[in-house]
């Protein structure tokens, strides 16, 4: 049976992010925490591998304590085993640290053959942590796939690029990021809840990975934040236009030569 | 493979010199967003004295790599092998790889495509140092450490990442942030030629097919009239395309008019879609959700054609038309054709 892996992350609800009308910075705090949707499609398709050749699905996730809901929706969906990776050291890690993290929960597992991972999260979108971990493992990679299939020990899986679609197919083991919004997640059932709730989500630390603190977290980051500023944003004139009045739009616009009129 | 192992400082930073560029290329083409990347890095190359390193790699890439020195680049690291013709990120990070252990670059910089995004951090990590993404800013200072400012969630901080002790200090930046370089008459440059028997392990990817698609790039548009869920159709998108036809420009939608199939994801402005910072902006019937705002809000003049007076896109908005697109968006179009006309008949009255 294929044994699969699908990493997750907890992040606040980006629909539900308000917007701070004096100050027009996002404000974050309100906002509910949900699974990071493209996990979520790749969880997707994990679970339809599952269906069609059998598989056994194990949840992780790198977060706070309070990120074992995030995995108990994924086993409400169909996941079989869930394991949050949660130790103080872990904090403040930058993508090299979070990925190593990953891949060594990934190793400790052993015998994977597809690890799954949304193309980017929506709270830092960077996109990097997928890759990292399979350079850390030392596998093959398929990222922005918004198809995927199995077969024959093969992963063949259509990647979203900008100028087109390349279908590629892949040996296991391999990674694959999937794209945002390339299927629909199943619902979680009531009854896969219950059971997931009752076997509980496993929780890993720095000493069962064998991880040195010095190399995970802010301290095993090569990156730092050395400052933060808030970004100067363009004035605007806030003007109310009415239609007969439309002409001084265009005014303006010819005179800061943005638009050109008068013939081609 | 690097391994489970940790990220290292290295010994001697004074080693680590110049600033290196991945080309990205399809065929003959090198991609916009790599010219964009050839622009910023000779900024920071020149601005402390040291070279421009461009790493291209492909089947024959020798017009590639003339262009690239063209642009401005000083040294051309041009790999091939018929086993490079297409981009596969095992093959391809391992011989990036091995031209960094070589050349040492202090600064390594790639455009934050699909492709570069897929490549980086896999780079990053067999190189054990770090990486920030889709930097907006990029500067290096008197001790040659990288400066690099991304926007933070929203675009509303931006932060300065340093990356101290690990070399190369890596980042990327996403299409349409920096200006693209121009072609310099007489600039002297070198090509470094290496044809490269790339290992069989490392071409375990079977490329089956490749169906180009006709994409919209939004982000080297100067002006963008984008229309969202108050055109009520995609029969909305006719008019605005008539619009943009006339000024110049694209047509950009918000995300709920793509999730309804009135035109394709290519369009989409915002946080899924791409991140646009025209000079002029027309939003139609946007109500101006977070989303779409953090994909347009450093355009530099606004336009909101909305039916509500209270659409949170009025709030960075220049001019506010509060009007049915319908009677606003031919106003419009009348108010541009006539404009010229009218200051000529007023100069003849006159």
């Amino acid at each position: 049976m294929l044994n699969i892996v699908v990493m997750i992350k907890q992040v606040p609800d980006s629909s539900e992010v308000e917007i701070d009308p004096v100050k027009m910075t996002l404000n974050r705090t309100k906002a509910r925490n949900v699974v990071n949707a493209a996990d979520l499609n790749a969880l997707e398709y994990a679970l339809r591998i599952k269906d069609k050749v059998g598989a056994n699905i194990t949840v992780i996730s790198m977060g706070p304590p309070m990120a074992d809901a995030a995995i108990i929706e994924c086993m409400a969906r169909g996941a079989d085993r869930g394991i949050l990776i949660t130790d103080r050291a872990f904090a403040g890690a930058d993508t090299y640290p979070t990925g190593l993290t990953l891949a060594a929960t990934i190793a400790k597992l052993g015998n994977v053959d597809i690890v799954f991972g949304g193309d980017e999260t929506t709270d830092s979108s960077t996109g990097h942590v997928g890759p990292g971990v399979a350079e850390f493992l030392g596998i093959d990679q398929i990222t922005y796939a918004k198809e995927v299939d199995y077969e024959d020990g093969y992963v063949i899986a259509t990647r979203d690029l900008e100028d087109g679609d390349e279908i590629v197919k892949v040996h296991t083991p391999v990674l694959v990021t999937v794209l945002l919004n390339s299927n629909v997640p199943r619902h979680q059932s009531l009854r896969k809840k219950i059971d997931a709730i009752r076997k509980g989500v496993e929780s890993w630390g720095i000493n069962e990975l064998g991880l040195k603190p010095e190399w995970v977290g802010l301290r095993g980051s090569p990156t730092i934040v050395r400052s933060m500023k808030a970004i100067k944003e363009p004035e605007h004139l806030h003007k109310t236009i009415t239609l007969d009045k439309i002409d001084e739009v265009v005014a303006d616009l010819v005179s800061k030569n943005i638009i050109k009129v008068g013939g081609k | 493979m690097v391994g489970l192992i940790n990220a290292i400082p290295v010994a001697n930073k004074d080693e680590y010199k110049n600033v290196g560029v991945y080309i990205e290329h399809r065929g003959d083409d090198i991609k916009r967003s790599s010219i964009e990347m050839i622009g910023i890095g000779k900024q920071l190359a020149r601005k402390i004295n040291e070279k421009l390193i461009c790493v291209v790699i492909g089947d024959k890439v020798d017009g590639i790599a003339k262009e690239v020195g063209e642009y401005g680049c000083d040294i051309v690291l041009a790999a091939e092998s018929p086993d490079l013709a297409e981009y596969r990120t095992m093959p391809y990070a391992q011989i990036i790889g091995d031209y960094i252990a070589e050349y040492k670059p202090n600064i390594f910089l790639l455009a934050a495509t699909r492709n570069g995004r897929d490549l980086a951090s896999r780079i990053a990590v067999k190189e054990r140092t770090g990486i920030t993404a889709d930097c907006t800013v990029l500067d290096v200072d008197e001790n040659r450490t990288l400066l690099a400012n991304r926007p933070t969630y929203g675009e509303s901080t931006l932060a300065e990442i340093l990356c101290r002790n690990h070399r190369p200090q890596m980042a990327t930046a996403r299409p349409g942030t920096f200006t693209p370089a121009e072609k310099e008459k007489d600039h002297k440059y070198e090509i470094v030629k290496k044809k490269v028997n790339v290992d069989k392990s490392l071409l375990g990817k079977q490329i089956l097919k490749f169906i180009p698609k006709k994409a919209t790039d939004l982000t080297a548009a100067k002006i963008v009239v984008a229309g969202g869920l108050g055109l009520g159709g995609p029969d909305g998108f006719k008019l605005l395309q008539e619009l943009a036809d006339l000024i110049g420009g694209a047509v950009g939608s918000s995300r709920p008019p793509v999730d309804l199939g009135w035109i394709t994801r290519d369009h989409q402005v915002g946080q899924t879609g791409q991140a646009v910072r025209p000079d002029l902006y027309v939003a139609v019937g946007i109500s101006g959700k977070p989303q779409h705002i953090a994909g347009m809000k450093f355009s530099k003049v606004i336009v909101s054609i909305n039916k509500d007076p209270n659409a949170e896109i009025n709030k960075i908005s220049d001019y506010i038309i509060t009007e049915d697109y319908r009677k606003a968006v031919p106003a419009l179009i009348d108010a541009i054709k006539n404009f010229g006309k009218q200051k000529v008949a007023e100069a003849q009255k006159a």
